[in-house]
């Protein structure tokens, strides 16, 4: 009763115009802001989501420049190691160690024959981006495995056996050939081994052996050169972040350009999404001062009356609770409407960019949710206090 | 409720009402409980002043004014509030009532401020009773003093109250009206038990007043 009549008082007072005018600021700006941060969600979610990311993107294979600083200098020191392991953006270092002794291949038969000079390396498995399953190697071990990189098979498929006129391999038919890996003491004396090919690496451009069989070999082969890594695998959350190639730069370190090259987009669109933040947050003030105005002109066109109502014994605090009923619901409203909205458009979005094989959640992003939440606290709060500061003047 | 006035002086009348005997003005002055008390008042001497120093509505005076012992300097406006929606009605001179209100709501909006005190049926009763049952549900603009006086008194007692302030509450009315108003207030002040100060220009015998004073 007293709600129905406090609200012939007042709300006759004021514009349904203006009333109108300042709700729809308020959706526009809400949606705005709203808006910029489902994008930054989005963003981040294709940047660091499981669905999105190729296997070799997350990890880069890095070294020193070979330059005439530092030739014969490449390796890496036990401080700089540690520094990459401290940066934020490096979640995991692994070690490429190479072997520390004279070793060569060549073939059993005399139908396909080859004989070269080799030398290996190897990193934990956890960096390597095949895990086959005859990849263990014992000291009773039948044959040594090896990883070989998917670019020398094309390179003989595609380039030597052209020009040569052998017969191009299958990779399948070529992990079923064994060969001689011999493996030389200090002094010279050769001990031979079998082995075999059992996978083929995208990451890591180099030959790989099982970390127990490169221990073990360094051991009783191995001369005493130095120990330390010239090359390090890294895992990343992200290979194109600026910050990882500027600390790259900055080190004189060098890694695969190819997936570092994303940097300077993301700097772009980082750009983009910063401008849409603040355009949002302007937009907001803008229309919780266009909200502001149109509760004080609310209030300022019915003074009289409010006066009134005072004078009789209407307490302060029951108009303010009265006006609070009056003006917060529509933002609570306006906040829903816009929430939906954005949900529509996301869901929308996610089918789209489905067909373009980009997968983004079909839902608005928890932080949107969030962002909804605290924009509804700020609202509540510029409501209240700018209510209570016209009924007491 | 009491309401005492100590050394009270207006301070835009001061200088007229310092040279002028009243039992009001720059003397100290208590309304107890229960009493009714009529002030007379010839024009000028600050009689709707009074009114609204008593019901807190203008505080440019020197000296204090206590509400059951409380001085009215140091009561918020919620506490306030609270007084006039528990304690204290009044009939204002000018009547004070929202002019696009029927007069049905501008009673109403006085009962409901509130926990009511009475229902709403005795809104009918009451203008059954001053005669004005025809414009309860017409707008306030549109009705004759008379009949604006008349609302204005229903609403001042569809509330509850210890104390009623009056302010020349019969201006507007005939005599015989000015005889069933003043019944039916006295009716609701015995049955509250409550206390009232009427003021008004002349003298005049509508209640059996405990005291009469001069302002």
């Amino acid at each position: 009763m007293l709600t129905r009549l406090l609200k012939k008082i007042i709300s006759t007072a004021s514009g349904r115009t203006k009333f109108v005018m300042a709700v729809v600021g308020l959706s526009v700006a809400l949606l705005l802001i709203l808006s910029a941060v489902q994008i930054q969600a989005n963003y981040n979610e294709l940047l660091h989501g499981k669905t999105n990311t190729d296997s070799t993107a997350n990890f880069l294979v890095i070294n020193k420049q070979v330059n005439n600083q530092t030739i014969n200098a490449t390796s890496l020191s036990d401080d700089e190691l540690n520094q990459l392991q401290h940066q934020p953006f490096i979640d995991g270092v692994g070690n490429i160690s190479a072997s520390r002794f004279k070793a060569s291949i060549e073939s059993y038969t005399s139908t396909f024959p080859f004989y070269t000079d080799i030398a290996f390396e190897t990193v934990p498995d956890a960096f390597i981006d095949v895990q086959p399953k005859d990849w263990q190697w014992d000291e009773n071990a039948d044959f040594i495995p090896l990883i070989i990189p998917n670019m020398f098979l094309d390179i003989y498929n595609f380039q030597f056996s052209v020009s040569q006129g052998y017969p191009q391999i299958t990779p399948d038919v070529l992990k079923m050939v064994s060969f001689k890996i011999n493996l030389q003491y200090g002094n010279g004396q050769k001990v031979s081994y079998t082995g075999r090919i059992v996978g083929f690496s995208d990451r890591i451009s180099s030959v790989l052996v099982p970390q127990s069989f490169m221990e073990w070999a360094n051991r009783r082969f191995g001369n005493s050169l130095s120990n330390k890594p010239s090359r390090v695998v890294i895992k990343t959350k992200d290979p194109g972040n600026p910050d990882l190639v500027k600390y790259l730069q900055n080190h004189g370190l060098t890694a695969d350009a190819d997936k570092t090259r994303f940097s300077k987009y993301r700097q772009i669109v980082n750009a983009i999404v910063g401008v849409s933040w603040v355009t949002g947050a302007v937009m907001l003030l803008f229309a919780l001062l266009i909200f502001t105005l149109f509760i004080q002109l609310t209030i300022a066109s019915c003074q009289t009356e409010i006066q009134l109502l005072i004078t009789l014994g209407a307490s302060p605090k029951q108009l303010q609770r009265f006006l609070m009923q009056q003006f917060f619901p529509f933002n609570l409203i306006v906040t829903f409407i816009v929430l939906i909205i954005i949900a529509v458009l996301q869901y929308l979005l996610c089918y789209f960019l489905q067909q373009q094989h980009i997968f983004l959640q079909p839902l608005p992003s928890l932080s949107t949710v969030a962002a909804a939440i605290i924009v509804v606290l700020v609202l509540w709060w510029v409501n209240r206090s700018t209510i209570k500061k016209y009924i007491r003047m | 409720m009491q309401i005492k006035l100590e050394n009270i002086i207006p301070i835009p009348l001061k200088e007229n009402l310092q040279y002028r005997s009243s039992d009001i003005w720059n003397t100290t002055q208590v309304f107890n409980a229960g009493e009714w008390v009529n002030i007379k008042a010839p024009s000028g001497t600050g009689k709707t002043t009074l009114i609204h120093f008593l019901y807190q509505l203008r505080f440019d005076f020197e000296g204090n004014i206590y509400w059951d012992n409380t001085n009215t300097k140091q009561i918020n406006a919620d506490a306030i509030a609270i007084v006039r929606q528990q304690k204290l009605s009044i009939v204002f001179q000018d009547l004070k009532l929202f002019g696009n209100l029927t007069a049905r709501e501008n009673i109403e909006i006085n009962r409901v401020l509130q926990q009511p005190y009475c229902a709403s049926e005795k809104i009918d009763e009451m203008a059954a009773r001053l005669g004005i049952t025809s414009i309860l549900n017409q707008k306030v603009s549109l009705c004759s003093y008379g009949e604006q006086q008349r609302i204005a008194i229903i609403r001042a007692l569809v509330q509850p109250f210890e104390f009623l302030l009056m302010d020349e509450p019969f201006s507007h009315l005939d005599n015989n009206n000015k005889k069933i108003a003043a019944e039916l207030i006295a009716a609701e002040c015995s049955e509250r038990n409550a206390a009232f100060v009427l003021t008004d220009l002349d003298d005049n015998n509508f209640f059996n007043y405990h005291r009469k004073l001069i302002l």
